[in-house]
């Protein structure tokens, strides 16, 4: 062997990159906190904190003077379609929680009352289904575009 | 993330040591390379921990959440107007820091 040093620098550097290939790259997990819920105000609620934790890490990119002027405006962009989408989700959740509180306490009251307070409550839900449905893209990109200049 | 880059940087540091045993005309290049893949690192760093602060956050949110899941507790009307209050807070720093950045 002409040069056995080299050749034990070489083992070792081959010895210690298994550990580097193990390492999952995506180490960072970046929770959903929406698939925890399990009612539609839960999933609401998930939604509009989690929202609001991405601008907040939004604003820190907009701050940085090294960011591209680009892809602040197209931050920009984005949340300005989200946002619209969130007050729109507190909107529909608002209602949904009402309606409940207003089919639960009717629930000691006449048919007709239980019954209008039921189909309000139906109403309201599938507002708030809506609601989320079209709050989850215009969030989403938001949340791509800060996942993809941090990540 | 940091993880990652914590074990690459360890690598690189191991490198580092054996580098009196490299070819003594490449040794000043590889110096170069590891220095600068040493400072890259680093700066991975710093951004991966603001990709933690984004995952702490949203662990939080989620262990909120998965507690009230857990007991079968309905959102309060209060706990909905914090929430979407600091969705307006969020959005009223985020718009100010963009008109403060000439965008």
């Amino acid at each position: 062997m002409r040069h056995p040093l080299r050749a034990i620098a070489l083992a070792c550097a081959l010895a210690a990159t298994p550990a580097c290939a193990s390492v999952q790259v995506a180490d960072t997990r970046i929770e959903n906190p929406i698939v925890a819920a399990r009612t539609l105000d839960q999933r609401a609620y998930a939604a509009l904190h989690a929202y609001a934790a991405v601008i907040e890490e939004a604003t820190d990119i907009v701050r940085d003077p090294a960011a591209p002027v680009g892809f602040k405006r197209a931050l920009g962009q984005a949340e300005r379609v989200a946002t619209p989408a969130a007050e729109t989700l507190q909107i529909a959740v608002a209602a949904y929680v009402r309606a409940r509180a207003d089919f639960e306490a009717a629930s000691g009251e006449t048919q007709p009352t239980l019954e209008r307070a039921a189909t309000a409550l139906t109403i309201a839900a599938r507002r708030l289904n809506e609601a989320l449905a079209a709050a989850e893209a215009p969030i989403a990109e938001l949340e791509d575009l800060v996942r993809a200049r941090r990540g | 993330m940091l993880n990652w880059i914590m074990q690459l940087q360890l690598l690189l540091t191991a490198l580092s040591a054996f580098l009196p045993l490299a070819p003594s005309q490449y040794r000043e290049r590889i110096a170069e390379v590891l220095e600068i893949a040493t400072k890259a690192l680093a700066a991975g760093g710093a951004v991966a921990a603001n990709v933690d602060d984004l995952a702490l956050k949203l662990a939080a949110i989620r262990a909120e959440v998965e507690a009230m899941a857990a007991s079968g507790r309905a959102v309060t009307s209060d706990e909905l107007d914090a929430a979407m209050s600091r969705v307006r807070t969020a959005s009223g720093a985020f718009r100010e820091a963009l008109a403060a950045s000439g965008v």
